[in-house]
């Protein structure tokens, strides 16, 4: 899932980093009173207990508020009812198998039901249209399919749906953007070479009984299949994809009332042959799509739209004032950090990222640029995720006088450049970095070069960048193996430090063999190696802030920072 | 008069073509892959780029870029898609309504509105009237557009709740604050010209003629007054209309309006060529007729001016 303010949309989502709200009242340090009190609370504590004070606050008060509960498994969730508007900013597309941003994922969610879905407590796959899976090896896998789910144009969903779809997905001519969120099947290399027409790995037995056969042992492969990339579509869509993704017929809780209307809205209505166990709460979604997500705000204020997701970070030190308590701050997977070049001479050796990580102070750059509205990172994978840990990373930990030694020893640069993409904010976070640089370390003098999106891609692509840049990486599903091993891995194709490392790809090999019970400490082990070689420097986590009118309750979003508006109830309507 | 018409149509051609050519190679220029940028830090793979760089002729040179370009356009009316397979033209019909909508209430918002401030500050010289006029005005010109809008929306969406404070959904009430917002400047500007011109016309010789000859205050004004000064006032009026496409871009963006402008924008960054060149001949279409109607009118208002 990229990070990519390259787009107005996506510039949305990408927003909330761009400007630096000054702290405005006390209210605002009474908000996050825990984390102003106990600073180091994150750093200590792990996983359920600390994922997003307020999101678990959010959802206590919600539950007891009214009975409906989250949904998860809820029988009563469906008693729910009455219509909700959201946020959403102008999809790139809505064909499942194409779609990698947030405007558009978020939405097909609610449209389809994969084998698989995320269990929003646990972050673990439970079981959506395949009822039971089996495998003794991570290799072979079997699905066993319900035989209840269809489309909503009647259609039967079966395991041979999903073969085709995989198929079509793959196929290089139909240029599906999740194609290569897929290659781990048997055959899809063959497939994309033009080889054969089908992955041979991927069978239907019958009807309902779905076999995958993987090139090698993948113990995440249940997670990876609540990814959109792997919704199944129905015929009418390969028959004609353009109409199709004007109003996308699925097999989810919601099914499209009339027409994606573009730029404006896209209305759906609760699917009630959706025959899962949790279905959707509200009656009705109406996802509003905004450009701006200001604008969003003042119509959320106005009474004109029930949920914003993303509240820009100028507003989240009024918040409060704007809102009472219809706001809740969640915690996400999206890492930012500040990668280093390891390809370039001067950033080779290991004592110069150690040096520069611990002379980094992560709590101050939160709480001067951010009103502490971030987590700050001591590690690779992000607190949401059950198996992360807080006091991993050795040389996080901000020691400047340790740092200016070791960057003496090690003889590192006194000038060098940094990188950032521009338009979108990061410029007052980067520049707060290197001025902590400058003033901790033997350097003289940082440099900024701020480039467009597709040209900070291209400059990365082609091995050019020569000093500390940054981006952003958010999790598609929520596994440790995907906050690391496309980043990291060599040769991956989004190891832009062009990071390699024989006994860090062997980790991460041991663990995606791994039974996914049995994974979560060899990822540990992997992130311990990148912990100790420091690739990139972890910087933050970042929260997303909701904001709600009176009439909607029970509002909170996943790691992706999606709300999610299946649980969300209408007090009155 | 038909001949100067015919001659002026013809005049299109060229000027159309350019546009075309200097649009497209503009947005040719723009450094990055705009389909690696497509999906981010996390690249699509290699076998998918190459096809999506196939389908839109990313990897031709330029002139053969734009040369299939317009031949689509020029044979089958095909006007390209974006990198998703939306259709140009069912974008700029979705769209244009919008934006002329928009266009219209502002065009009547500064006509109206400025045509008044500028006579009743003319007509009352140094008045009250005059001072209030001219005070008000110069802040509408001073103020940036955004900050214009801002307030609209806080003042009148959000506190007082008379108007929809973004989106189209309310029908044509929506379309008066961003259409004020357009206006606000230009509405000064066409206060001010009109006073000024209208200040000098009522110091004429003809005007004292016509008020020496017992002529009623009202009809001196408007039929010697006014008629003599509304010429260069009617011409920025039509430049003005032609312009309004650009400043589209923003007001449409703060009160997400799903018009052109907004489009165009997102279209530039994302460099999907064929959707800015269209959209962009498209302005460059509107402005050129809005010129040629801005001439006729000038023989209509000006009996000297003719036309052969």
């Amino acid at each position: 899932m990229h990070d990519g303010p390259h787009q107005p949309w996506v510039l949305g989502w990408c927003g909330p980093l761009r400007s630096a709200p000054q702290l405005r009242n006390e209210k605002l340090i009474i908000m996050n009173s825990e984390r102003v009190l106990n600073p180091t609370r994150r750093r200590r504590g792990r996983s359920a207990a600390v994922v997003g004070g307020s999101l678990a606050l959010a959802l206590v008060a919600a539950s007891c508020g009214n009975g409906n509960g989250n949904g998860n498994g809820d029988a009563e969730a469906s008693e729910g009812g009455g219509t909700i508007s959201t946020y959403t900013c102008e999809p790139q597309n809505l064909q499942p198998g194409n779609n990698t941003e947030n405007c558009g994922s978020r939405v097909l969610q609610q449209l389809f039901t994969g084998l698989t879905e995320v269990d929003y407590e646990t972050y673990e796959a439970q079981p959506a249209m395949a009822t039971d899976w089996q495998t003794d090896d991570q290799v072979q896998w079997t699905f066993e399919l319900s035989d209840e789910y269809t489309f909503h144009n009647g259609d039967p969903v079966t395991a041979q749906t999903f073969v085709d779809t995989w198929n079509w997905v793959v196929d290089p001519d139909n240029a599906q953007a999740t194609a290569n969120f897929h290659d781990k099947f048997l055959g899809y290399e063959e497939v994309v070479n033009g080889e054969a027409e089908e992955m041979e790995g991927i069978r239907a037995v019958d009807d309902y009984t779905l076999e995958i056969e993987l090139v090698e042992p993948f113990g995440q492969l249940p997670i990876v299949l609540t990814y959109n990339g792997f919704y199944p579509m129905p015929e009418a869509a390969f028959d004609d994809m353009d109409a199709f993704q004007q109003a996308p017929i699925g097999n989810g809780r919601y099914q499209m009332d009339g027409e994606w209307v573009h730029d404006a809205e896209i209305n759906m209505d609760r699917y009630e042959d959706w025959p899962g166990e949790d279905p959707g709460t509200p009656d009705r979604i109406e996802w509003r799509i905004y450009n701006d997500i200001e604008t969003a705000y003042l119509d959320v204020q106005a009474g004109e739209l029930d949920i914003l997701g993303e509240v820009p970070p100028s507003r989240i030190g009024q918040i409060e004032d704007d809102f009472g308590e219809n706001y809740s701050q969640n915690e996400s997977s999206r890492f930012v950090y500040i990668g280093l070049p390891t390809y370039q001479d001067d950033w080779e050796d290991v004592d110069l990222r150690r040096a520069l990580s611990m002379a980094m102070d992560r709590e101050e750059i939160n709480e001067q640029i951010f009103e502490g509205a971030m987590t700050p990172a001591y590690g690779i994978l992000p607190p949401i995720l059950p198996m992360s840990r807080n006091d991993a990373c050795e040389y996080c930990e901000f020691e400047p006088e340790q740092a200016a030694e070791l960057y003496e020893e090690a003889g590192g640069p006194s000038e060098f450049t940094m990188y950032t993409d521009i338009g979108t904010g990061h410029n007052e976070y980067v520049e707060a970095i290197a001025n902590q640089w400058m003033s901790n370390l033997p350097v003289d003098d940082i440099t900024f070069q701020s480039l467009e999106f597709a040209q900070y891609l291209d400059l990365h692509d082609s091995r050019e960048v020569t000093g500390p840049y940054r981006l952003g990486w958010l999790l598609a599903y929520p596994s440790a193996q995907y906050a690391m091993e496309p980043l990291y891995t060599t040769g991956a194709a989004s190891n832009n430090a062009e990071y390699s490392s024989e006994e860090f790809d062997e980790a991460i090999r041991e663990a995606n063999f791994a039974d996914a019970e049995d994974a979560d400490e060899l990822y540990q082990a992997a992130e311990d190696h990148l912990l100790e070689d420091l690739p990139v420097l972890p910087l933050f986590f970042q929260d997303y802030f909701i904001v709600h009118t009176d009439r909607v309750d029970n509002v909170y979003s996943d790691l992706s920072s999606y709300v999610r508006v299946e649980d969300v109830t209408v007090d009155e309507d | 008069m038909t001949g100067y018409i015919i001659r002026r149509l013809l005049q299109f051609v060229p000027v159309l073509i350019a546009a075309t050519l200097i649009v497209y190679a503009m947005v040719f220029l723009m450094p990055g892959d705009p389909i690696r940028a497509l999906s981010g830090d996390r690249p699509m793979s290699d076998a998918v780029q190459a096809q999506l760089r196939d389908q839109y002729n990313l990897d031709d040179p330029f002139l053969v870029q734009y040369g299939k370009y317009m031949w689509g356009v020029i044979t089958q009316g095909d006007f390209g898609t974006t990198f998703q397979g939306r259709p140009v033209l069912d974008i700029i019909q979705q769209g244009l309504p919008v934006t002329l909508t928009l266009a219209a209430v502002a065009f009547g918002f500064q006509a109206i509105i400025g045509a008044i401030a500028g006579i009743l500050a003319a007509v009352y010289k140094d008045s009250f009237i005059d001072r209030f006029v001219q005070v008000s005005l110069v802040i509408a010109v001073a103020l940036p557009t955004l900050a214009i809008a801002f307030l609209l929306q806080l003042t009148f969406g959000l506190n007082l709740g008379w108007f929809p404070i973004a989106g189209i959904r309310d029908g044509f009430v929506s379309y008066i604050l961003p259409g004020i917002v357009l206006a606000a400047v230009s509405t000064g500007i066409v206060a001010r010209m009109l006073r000024s011109e209208l200040i000098e016309a009522l110091q004429s010789d003809y005007v004292r003629t016509a008020t020496a000859k017992g002529m009623k205050r009202s009809r001196v004004v408007t039929r010697h007054g006014l008629r003599n000064s509304l010429i260069p006032v009617v011409t920025f009026l039509g430049a003005d209309l032609a312009t309004m496409m650009g400043g589209a871009i923003v007001v449409e963006s703060v009160f997400n309006m799903p018009g052109l402008g907004g489009q165009v924008f997102r279209s530039i960054q994302a460099q999907e060529n064929t959707i800015v060149v269209g959209i962009v001949t498209l302005f460059v279409l509107f402005y050129v007729v809005v010129n040629l109607l801005v001439d006729l009118l000038y023989a209509a208002l000006d009996p000297r001016i003719r036309y052969d």
